[in-house]
């Protein structure tokens, strides 16, 4: 069973004067567990849109959801997902072990597994010196890990998680990168949505970039990456004094590298250049036209 | 789809509930309809510079509940009269706001004649009387009911003198001249209510005040009936009925408060109803 | 249920814990210490006032909870964004209203029972300081302060429905306040025109008029204090119409509130 899968999802709003607004227009997408899956696109592109679909926060105006083949309509099919908001904000008024023993309870977790989670993601997430403050104390930062300790506490089998390395530091976004690989190494899914090309790049299984409400492509980072070769970098030493760099394309690598072997130059140093995400991104962006998937 | 059908099912309930609940409050004891008014001097602080409102709503609660009991009474159907408490809601609203005129007209109307508390209102009208000093309804008011009900000729000539003063016209005047007659008692009243009457603009109001001119004049030509009687004869009749069989009445009138006319020992006709509404029951 | 339940502790703590709640209810357990002594203004009728202090408090302080509670819960959960954290929960709508409205309800029902059970001492007391020829009814007083709960929790319905369709305050706030005043009036219009007046009016006018009847929640029906105040006979069968009545209404407007807070989007 597919963790997560949206068939023909499409969204349209009724905009100012009648203006019928495209959110989403037929996305297909099929996530399989144990996969990482960074969903990318600029803002306003329709990553949050799908997200709250697929949180059932908004109905979808035709096409259909499923997480581990339960539709998203029902509130049941929440019951293995941890879910993260962007910019999350949760009941102020309690303090953060309050908060955590509530989200315990709504997943029907035994008490003192709850006890024992509570103190374990606190850790986790260096929240334990605010676990007594309540939370409209809390900084903009405190409050993202709050959000990422309520989605770890039941140990769920899928993660939705909408800008995860928002309104963190740089000490946080190392954390949650350790978090994620972590999950990885569990065999769990991960949905995450982001903006920031080179957390993709690090993190992620799979690669979806949304733009205006399309899907424009679909593909493991790996293979991007691979793809994405252009050619090489060599750095020679000359009469082991002078160092100079060339490029030299994909194509001609060998050659290059037999007509070398004749001369007595030596080869210090070669390095693939490459589009990285970010470019293949960029592009995508850029030409704003669907290219072939998978 | 569950939520349709639930709600489809609440919607039949509450059809069923509706019937026989809005029923019940209908024909709810009148008592509790006119509801409690609180404490004047709460009502006072909690109403702050509203209190003109407030007394007026409350005026209106009362005359709108009395308007139900006039309304009752012509349909036939008995109901106990909560008197005390229109009289206390009453005074409520003229403690908020002592100027309010429908208050003592309303006082006037509905507590002498049938409940008889006309000290009260006597007290009443002196208290507006300091408020509303160019008002010559008050004292015309206080001294009727001090020649009519008290018999009390001097202070109602006083009130008297007190109202044509500030009318300038002359009907008080003459008015206070004839309550140094106890007789025409009867031809008072009646001028009284026709004066009464020609001054009200609230249906209501003026259909109590019919009833009233109506009984009033059926005592009136009993009474007549009896002195021509007493002159005729030499002798008292001992019963109402003789008068329609010594031909000088063709019937006893009706009363219109339900009751039935007699004649009582010290020789003046009186009704089993006692001039008021639902006042068969006592 | 275990859903509801945890749902409806947090909604029931959210309220403790409201700043401005805490002090209506200071202020109105402040003013029944108040009672014995006010109620000696009345110079004929201590007890009386003492009884019409007591019901009037517990009405004011359950209208201000029910109305300001009401009208600040679902549209502030959506704007505050904490319905996205708790949808996100396997909770459903239908459950997240519901919890919603019973956290208000079982805070109305604890406010009526603790200024009840204070109300009892302080007519009791201000009653042995100048003895009424009317007994003390006390089932009847219970029974007025339990049907104005009742009022006031369907008061409750009313401005949560408004809530979930509003985005703001006032819409729900003075929507709700409007429709109490409105409900509480309704069987006296109807009543007008039912008499001399309604003859002036046209057919078409009535009908209106007669639809805003039923279709106003009617408030009046709750009112039992003057029965509590002079002793009267308590209307049994009216309060168990009235009890049916509370029952439909209120379940109905809970009905409207899922149906319209299913079809919202949310941030």
């Amino acid at each position: 069973m597919n963790a997560l899968e949206i068939t023909g999802l499409c969204k349209t709003y009724r905009g100012k004067r009648q203006k019928i607004v495209k959110a989403l227009s037929s996305l297909d997408l099929t996530i399989a567990p144990g996969e990482i899956f960074g969903f990318l696109g600029p803002n306003g592109a329709g990553k949050s849109t799908t997200i709250k679909i697929l949180m059932g926060l908004i109905q979808p105006t035709g096409g259909t959801a499923k997480i581990f083949g339960t539709p998203v309509i029902n509130s049941a099919s929440r019951q293995r997902l941890g879910y993260l908001p962007e910019n999350p904000s949760f009941l102020d008024f309690m303090t953060a072990r309050e908060y955590l023993a509530f989200v315990g309870r709504a997943f029907s977790m035994h008490k003192s597994d709850v006890k024992k989670e509570t103190d374990r993601v606190l850790e986790l997430l260096a929240l334990e010196g605010a676990a007594n403050r309540a939370i409209r104390h809390y900084s903009k930062g405190m409050i993202q890990r709050l959000g990422l300790a309520q989605v770890l506490l039941h140990d769920p089998d899928i993660y939705i998680l909408d800008e995860p390395m928002s309104g963190l530091d740089p000490i946080g976004r190392a954390l949650v990168k350790d978090i994620l690989r972590d999950l990885k190494s569990r065999g769990k899914t991960v949905f995450f949505s982001t903006h920031i090309t080179s957390d993709v790049e690090i993190i992620c299984d799979r690669v979806g970039i949304i733009v205006n409400g399309n899907l424009m492509a679909v593909d493991h980072v790996q293979s991007i990456l691979q793809s994405g070769i252009e050619g090489y970098v060599i750095q020679l030493v000359r009469d082991k004094m002078v160092t100079e760099e060339v490029f030299v394309e994909k194509e001609r690598l060998k050659s290059f590298i037999s007509d070398l072997s004749a001369s007595d130059v030596e080869i210090e140093r070669i390095e693939p250049k490459r589009k990285d995400i970010e470019k293949f991104f960029l592009d995508i962006v850029a030409k704003g036209e669907y290219v072939a998937v998978e | 789809m569950k939520l349709k059908a639930i709600f489809l099912i609440l919607l039949i309930s509450y059809g069923a509930v509706v019937v026989p609940f809005t029923d019940y409050l209908r024909n709810r004891p009148v008592a509790v309809k006119l509801g409690y008014t609180p404490d004047a001097r709460i009502l006072k602080i909690a109403s702050a510079d509203h209190c003109s409102l407030v007394a007026q709503l409350a005026i209106v609660k009362v005359l709108f509940y009395y308007g139900t009991i006039v309304e009752k009474f012509t349909k036939k159907i008995d109901l106990p009269v909560e008197h005390h408490n229109m009289f206390k809601t009453v005074n409520t609203a003229l403690k908020l706001d002592p100027y309010n005129m429908d208050a003592y007209y309303f006082t006037q109307a509905a507590f002498t004649w049938e409940v008889g508390r006309v000290r009260e209102v006597n007290a009443v009208l002196d208290y507006g009387m300091k408020y509303r000093t160019w008002d010559y309804y008050l004292p015309f008011f206080a001294g009727f009911n001090s020649a009519y009900f008290l018999k009390d000729y001097r202070k109602a000539a006083q009130y008297m003198k007190n109202a044509a003063e500030l009318s300038g016209d002359p009907l008080f005047t003459k008015l206070a001249a004839r309550y140094f007659y106890e007789s025409g008692q009867n031809q008072l009243g009646i001028l009284f209510l026709e004066t009464m009457r020609k001054g009200s603009k609230d249906k209501k109001i003026q259909s109590m005040y019919e009833i009233r001119e109506k009984a009033l004049k059926a005592v009136s030509l009993l009474e007549d009936a009896v002195v021509r009687f007493e002159r005729e004869r030499k002798c008292r009749p001992s019963d109402l009925s003789e008068l329609v069989a010594a031909n000088i009445l063709t019937e006893i009138p009706v009363d219109p408060y339900g009751g039935k006319f007699y004649l009582a020992e010290d020789g003046k006709v009186r009704t089993t109803s006692k001039f008021a509404f639902g006042g068969k029951e006592k | 249920m275990a859903t509801f339940v945890n749902l409806l502790s947090a909604n029931f703590r959210s309220i403790l814990r409201d700043r401005i709640f805490l002090a209506i209810l200071i202020v109105a357990l402040l003013f029944f210490l108040l009672v014995p002594s006010f109620s000696l203004f009345s110079m004929r009728q201590v007890q009386e006032l003492a009884v019409t202090l007591c019901l009037s408090t517990i009405s004011l302080l359950l209208l201000l909870v029910s109305v300001l509670q009401g009208a600040s819960s679902v549209w502030r959960d959506v704007e505050k964004r904490y319905t996205s954290s708790l949808l996100g929960l396997p909770v459903s709508r239908a459950t997240f209203v519901v919890a919603k409205f019973a956290g208000i309800a079982v805070t109305l029902v604890c406010c009526t029972m603790l200024l009840g059970a204070l109300a009892l001492p302080a007519i009791s007391i201000s009653a042995a300081q100048y003895p009424s020829d009317i007994p003390i009814h006390w089932m009847n007083i219970i029974g007025a302060i339990g049907m104005d709960c009742l009022k006031y929790i369907l008061l409750s319905a009313v401005a949560l429905f408004l809530s979930t369709v509003s985005t703001s305050f006032f819409f729900p706030f003075f929507g709700s306040v409007a429709i109490f005043f409105a409900g509480s009036a309704s069987q006296e219009v109807i009543e007008y025109i039912s008499g001399d007046y309604g003859k002036s009016l046209t057919p078409a006018a009535k009908l209106v008029i007669n639809i805003v009847y039923y279709l106003l929640p009617n408030f009046s029906a709750f009112n039992l204090k003057v029965a509590a105040i002079y002793g009267l006979p308590f209307p049994f069968k009216g309060a168990l119409y009235t009890f049916l009545y509370f029952i439909v209404y209120t379940s109905i407007l809970l009905c409207l509130s899922v149906w319209s807070f299913t079809r919202r989007e949310l941030p």
